[in-house]
């Protein structure tokens, strides 16, 4: 049996989800979407149950892809009942995404979340008057504690099994019932008479559906259609007119008609005429099951009074990002240092049984240095870093953020959400990139991924610091920062200019504090590190592998012959081209691989001091390295992974060039 | 429901001042702007109270019946609300 878990974000719904599937649970992406679901499956009571955790929605008609998606996955039918995960102590908004569930007709459980939080907030629910008002079963739970999951399921599992049980749809205002009835039949007639070919568009697959019931009821055949003509009907006159023109012109005059009756009978447009009625209809609701009493005193209304205070929220802001960072790399160098010794001494061992001036040994010593590099990466930095990542989204801290900076982030024509990413990039880009994932439109995920991967990551901090810090003095080193900032700016600018932007504007629940569920950071983190290994791990390993034969063959001096227009270009010595493409395999090798490139530890005797500000500037601001390019694809897609490398390494081009002439001139 | 607006009210949610109880009269914008607030749980008619807002043209939080919620600048302007007693 196929259960769909669908609910409102921050309903606790993976919650809910991460305490009955295990380790062994997928997270996959919807065909042809980079929009994530998560999937698994769950013993309860002797079943086995198909769990689908839907990513949050808050209503049917979409406003994200991420929505769009979990919508069209509804919509398709292929599960056996929808378990609505509800914030009890939310209720009032929740129910409507509940009653618009119910106009699918099809079985369905509510499982009345954080109860202990609607308690708290002087909250009485009286679920079983909600359970016989709405027709459907209705299951009290606190997932976090554990309370209600078990009943939930097998609840759910009932109610699959019976199959009959489906709960009448809601009633909307008489007149705009009248409407929407006239219009499903017109949808029907219309569908049956044409001949539109199939998409995975859902409104024609609805269409094709609706076609059905014109040969049901013409006697052909009779089974039940899905989803019903009167929710398309709904669906539609929600939709956006302009969408509708575009996309279904050929039904956009049916439409039309049918939002201009009900708008003016309600006076106002369709689909804020249809919203109010349920949200009026929850209220209702509302007022009859639950009664409201004092809310207790809550530390957290203080918390919030410090956390997003004008002044001391950003105090705090900082606070918590430098504590991360210093905590995730002092780790990560405690950690980095005993893993790369105990691979060097794998490799000592190997040639003691190995003929070291082997072609075999110089591949299998890359593999293992391949592997050593991506270890000393994942494990030290990357799973503390993941492991803060969960917890600071899942307290609820992230929504804080977005607040205090959007003001700020609208300068590169982002909004506050996209603050995360970019910060994270001074520590790595892989994660960055990574964390790009919470935003919702996809040009937001461009931007602020390219701004992310601009930012000078630690590892490129060394070469910034061991290279002109040391040899030029610090305030070159700062400047190189200041520098990189007023690019950000710039390219944040430009980039908002050529995509210019379609959403309105940032509108952001900011959800209560809550405390972070160890399993599910555990079971999140162990997804997001999956992934990288899958993607990344390979890459690193190959590229080790070419370096160390490239070594080996004694090739670099073709490379280099090859890179010698570029390297001349920018003044730089023959030698350092390798090192340039060093850099992509492996940012952090590009200091180390310089020095061998000139055969010296004594860079300022073999590179002149404008050739180690030129060289520091292009590694700066090139290609990102390969473990960050392979997330790139992942998020992005090729063609925007290629997009942004193409003006990373022109961006790059110009800022060497520009210095160049600068010390020409000067 | 019907809902006459008072479309004399001057200010919009981003003018209100903090701490200030609000009724929503009206949601200007599209299609989507409409959708947007609708989705979160707002509509025209609502009680609302300005809890508090960020500096340099940040947001404004708004409490909508026990639910927070963050509006940006360009979003707030985008309501006409009427100041409670």
């Amino acid at each position: 049996m196929k259960i769909a878990l669908v609910g409102q974000p921050n309903s606790g719904k993976s919650t809910l989800f991460n305490a009955v599937a295990g380790y062994r649970s997928l997270t996959s992406n919807f065909a042809g979407t980079t929009v994530e679901y998560t999937h698994g499956q769950a013993r309860v009571g002797g079943a086995v149950l198909e769990l689908v955790d839907l990513p949050g929605l808050y209503s049917l008609t979409p406003t994200s892809p991420v929505e769009a998606t979990s919508r069209e996955f509804l919509l398709a039918g292929s599960w056996d009942v929808i378990v609505n995960v509800v914030d009890a102590s939310q209720l009032a908004r929740s129910l409507e995404l509940t009653l618009e569930l119910l106009d699918l007709e099809a079985p369905l459980v509510v499982c009345l979340n954080m109860m202990d939080e609607a308690a708290r907030k002087g909250m009485t629910i009286d679920s079983r008057a909600l359970g016989t008002t709405l027709g459907v079963s209705v299951v009290e739970a606190i997932a976090a504690r554990g309370r209600g999951i078990i009943e939930t399921f097998r609840t759910a599992q009932g109610v699959g099994a019976a199959g009959s049980n489906r709960p009448r749809a809601f009633v909307y205002a008489p007149d705009a019932e009248v409407v929407i009835k006239q219009l499903a039949e017109k949808i029907t007639s219309f569908s049956s008479s044409s001949a539109s070919p199939e998409t995975v568009n859902a409104a024609s697959r609805a269409a094709s559906s609706a076609a059905s019931i014109a040969v049901a009821e013409a006697g052909v055949a009779a089974a039940p259609v899905f989803p019903p003509a009167r929710f398309q009907a709904l669906q539609w006159v929600q939709s956006d007119p302009r969408q509708i023109r575009r996309e279904e012109p050929a039904i956009a005059l049916v439409l039309e008609w049918g939002q201009a009756e009900i708008a003016l009978r309600a006076g106002q447009p369709a689909d804020a005429a249809i919203s109010a009625a349920r949200h009026a209809a929850c209220l209702t609701l509302f007022e009859r099951v639950a009664r409201v009493a004092r809310p207790r005193a809550d530390w957290r209304e203080q918390l919030d009074r410090l956390v997003m205070h004008p002044v001391w929220g950003y105090a705090v802001l900082l606070a918590v990002f430098l504590g991360f960072f210093r905590l995730v790399f002092d780790v990560g160098k405690l950690a980095e240092g005993r893993i790369l010794a105990v691979f060097e001494a794998l490799v000592a061992l190997l040639a003691q049984h190995m003929n070291p001036q082997g072609a075999l040994f110089a591949g299998v010593k890359g593999a293992v240095l391949g592997t050593a590099g991506a270890v000393a990466i994942v494990l030290p930095y990357l799973v503390p870093f993941l492991v803060g990542l969960a917890i600071l989204e899942d307290i609820g801290y992230l929504s804080r953020v977005g607040y205090l900076m959007d003001a700020a982030m609208h300068r590169l024509g982002l909004h506050g959400t996209a603050t995360l990413p970019v910060l994270v990039g001074y520590g790595c880009s892989v994660p960055a990139v990574m964390a790009t994932r919470i935003l919702t439109s996809r040009r937001d995920r461009f931007i602020t991924a390219f701004l992310a991967v601009l930012v000078p990551c630690s590892a490129r901090m060394t070469v910034i610091f061991a290279l002109v810090g040391f040899y030029l003095g610090a305030n070159y080193a700062l400047g190189i920062y200041a520098l990189n900032l007023l690019v950000v700016a710039v390219a944040g600018h430009l980039l908002a200019r050529i995509w210019p932007e379609i959403s309105p504007g940032m509108l952001m629940e900011v959800p209560a504090y809550r405390v972070p569920a160890p399993r599910v950071v555990a079971l999140k983190t162990w997804w997001r590190l999956r992934e990288f290994v899958v993607v990344a791990f390979p890459l690193l390993v190959v590229g080790s592998v070419v370096l160390s034969l490239v070594d080996f063959y004694g090739w670099q001096h073709g490379i280099n012959t090859a890179l010698s227009p570029l390297t001349a270009l920018l003044g730089l010595p023959r030698s350092v081209g390798l090192t340039l493409i060093f850099g992509v395999l492996r940012k952090e090798l590009s200091l180390l691989m310089l020095m061998q490139a000139l055969g010296t530890t004594h860079v300022l005797g073999a590179m002149t001091a404008a050739q180690i500000l030129i060289f520091t500037l292009f590694v700066t601001f090139y290609l990102p390295c390969m473990a960050t390019l392979a997330s790139m694809m992942r998020e992005l897609g090729w063609r925007l992974t290629l997009a942004a490398s193409g003006a990373l390494l022109a961006l790059a081009m110009v800022i060497s060039l520009a210095a160049r002439g600068a010390f020409f001139l000067f | 429901m019907r809902y006459t607006a008072n479309f004399d009210s001057p200010i919009n949610l981003y003018e209100a001042g903090d701490h200030a109880r609000l009724r929503i009269l009206l949601i200007t914008g599209g299609w989507e702007v409409r959708r947007s607030f609708n989705q979160m749980g707002i509509h025209p008619g609502d009680r609302v109270r300005v809890l508090r807002r960020a500096p340099f043209g940040g947001p404004l939080e708004i409490d909508n019946r026990g639910t927070h919620v963050a509006v940006s600048k360009q979003l707030a302007q985008k309501i006409r609300v009427e100041l409670l007693p």
